[in-house]
C-alpha cells in the first residue's frame, strides 16, 4: 500500500525552497494537520511526533513546487496514512482493519472546535448514564472516585460503566 | 481477562487525562473502539490545539534546512530514523509486522568484522536481575546476570536508533524516543511486535571477568 497522493491540480506554484513566506505557509498548513491529529490521539507528545512525520514525508513534495491547491490535500492524505500506521502499530492491527476508523473528515478551514463539536454530537446520542460518566470524567476531569460520588455509585461500577460508555461512543457516527 | 478490561481502559484514560502518550499493548486491540473514543474525548477536553511555539520552530527549521542537505544522505537518514516510524510506503512495513500471525524477525547476533573480545566488567559488578550498560569499542550492550551465566543484548532500540536505558522499577530496557521497551532477553515487552534486540556475544573468563565481542 502506498500513501494516498491526490493528483496534482493546476494552480499557483509555491516557491518553497527560498522563500521564508513559503515556510510560513507550510507551517500554517501543518497547524491544521496538528489540530487534526491531536483531535484523534488526545495527547501532545504523540501529536507532535506524527505531525513531524507528516512534515518529513511532505518535504519533497513541498520542494517540488506542488500546486497550492494540492498541498493541503496531500498533507491530510499523508496525515491519514501516518495516523493509520500509528494505530495499527499501537494496537497490532492491519490498516485495513482500521479503515472505518480512518474515514475522517478533512478540515478545510483554520483550526476550529471541530473535535469538540463532534464529541458533543457523540455524547448527545448516548444514554443519560453513559453521557454523564464521560462528561464528568473527560470534560470536567473528575477522578473515578469523584464520578462515583457524584453519581452515587461505586468506583468499580463506574469503571465498568466508563468502559461500556466508551464502547457505545465508538459506535456512534456523528452527523 | 474480561474482568480486567475496565481496569486496563481506565489506566489508558487516566494516562490520557494526564496528558501522557498512548502506551498500548497488543491485547488492547479488542478495545480499539473504546480506546480511540477515549483519545477523542481527551482531545475534546483540551479544545482545538495549536502547535507549541518551540515545536513550530523546530518544524520551521526542518523545512528550511532540508534543501541545504545532501538529498540522498538526508533521505537515507530519514528512512533509517523517523521515516521508518512514519512507515515507509504509508506505514506498510510496520503495519505488516504487526498483523496477527506475522512475528517480527529477531535481530541477528552482532558479529563485528575484525571483532575482538573487550574486557568490560567483573562478574561481581553485575546484580542479578539488573541490567548494566557497557561499551566494547563501537558496540554498546546491556549485560544481565543469571547465576553464573551472563547474557548481553544491544543497547540500541530495534525501532528507532536510540540508546536504551535500564528502567530499574519496571525491570526492562526502555527507549527514550518512543514508547518501546524490551525484556532482558531482547524481546519486546508488549504487543507492538517490534523486532527483538540484537544479541551481543559475551563470555566470562576463569578470572571472573566479563568480555564482550566488540571493536577496537
Amino acid at each position: 500500500m502506498t500513501s494516498e497522493e491526490p493528483a496534482s491540480e493546476p494552480g499557483q506554484v509555491l516557491q518553497l525552497p527560498t522563500s521564508a513566506r513559503a515556510t510560513d505557509i507550510a507551517l500554517d498548513e501543518l497547524e491544521l494537520v496538528y489540530a487534526f491529529i491531536y483531535a484523534r490521539v488526545g495527547n501532545r507528545a504523540d501529536a507532535q511526533d506524527l505531525t513531524q512525520q507528516v512534515a518529513l514525508k511532505a518535504i519533497p513534495r513541498l520542494r517540488e513546487g506542488a500546486p497550492a491547491s494540492a498541498i493541503r490535500g496531500y498533507l491530510f492524505a499523508t496525515a491519514r496514512s501516518v495516523l493509520g500506521a500509528f494505530w495499527s502499530t499501537r494496537l497490532g492491527l492491519s490498516e485495513s482493519e482500521l479503515r472505518e476508523d480512518l474515514a475522517m473528515p478533512i478540515a478545510l478551514g483554520p483550526p476550529s472546535e471541530e473535535g469538540t463539536e463532534t464529541v458533543q454530537q457523540i455524547l448527545a446520542q448516548l444514554s443519560d448514564n453513559y453521557r454523564r460518566v464521560l462528561e464528568l470524567r473527560f470534560l470536567h476531569g473528575y477522578s473515578l472516585k469523584e464520578v462515583a460520588s457524584e453519581m452515587k455509585s461505586t468506583v468499580g461500577a463506574i469503571k465498568v460503566m466508563q468502559l461500556r460508555a466508551l464502547r457505545a461512543a465508538a459506535k456512534v457516527r456523528p452527523e | 481477562m474480561n474482568g480486567k478490561r475496565e481496569n486496563r481502559i481506565d489506566k489508558i484514560v487516566s494516562d490520557l487525562l494526564r496528558g501522557r502518550r498512548l502506551k498500548l499493548r497488543g491485547g488492547d486491540a479488542e478495545e480499539k473502539g473504546a480506546i480511540t473514543a477515549a483519545a477523542r474525548l481527551a482531545a475534546a477536553r483540551q479544545g482545538s490545539q495549536r502547535m507549541h511555539p518551540a515545536f513550530r520552530k523546530s518544524l520551521a527549521s526542518l523545512l528550511e534546512q532540508e534543501p541545504k542537505q545532501d538529498r540522498v544522505t538526508r533521505r537515507a537518514a530519514l528512512v533509517a530514523g523517523l521515516g521508518l516510524a512514519a512507515g515507509v510506503a504509508g506505514g506498510t512495513l510496520l503495519g505488516r509486522a504487526t498483523q496477527p500471525g506475522i512475528m517480527p524477525v529477531a535481530g541477528a547476533t552482532i558479529d563485528p568484522v575484525n571483532g575482538r573480545w573487550i574486557d568490560v566488567a567483573a562478574m561481581s559488578d553485575l546484580v542479578e536481575g539488573q541490567g548494566k550498560r557497557v561499551k566494547a569499542g563501537g558496540v554498546g550492550a546491556f549485560l544481565f546476570r543469571r547465576g553464573q551465566t551472563v547474557t548481553a543484548v544491544s543497547s540500541i532500540c530495534s525501532h528507532l536508533p536510540c540508546e536504551l536505558w535500564w528502567d530499574r522499577s519496571n525491570t526492562h530496557l526502555a527507549c527514550p524516543c518512543h514508547p518501546a521497551s524490551f525484556h532482558p532477553d531482547g524481546k519486546p515487552t508488549d504487543g507492538y511486535a517490534l523486532p527483538a534486540l540484537n544479541p551481543v556475544q559475551v563470555r566470562v573468563t576463569t578470572a571472573g571477568r566479563i568480555e564482550v565481542l566488540g571493536t577496537e
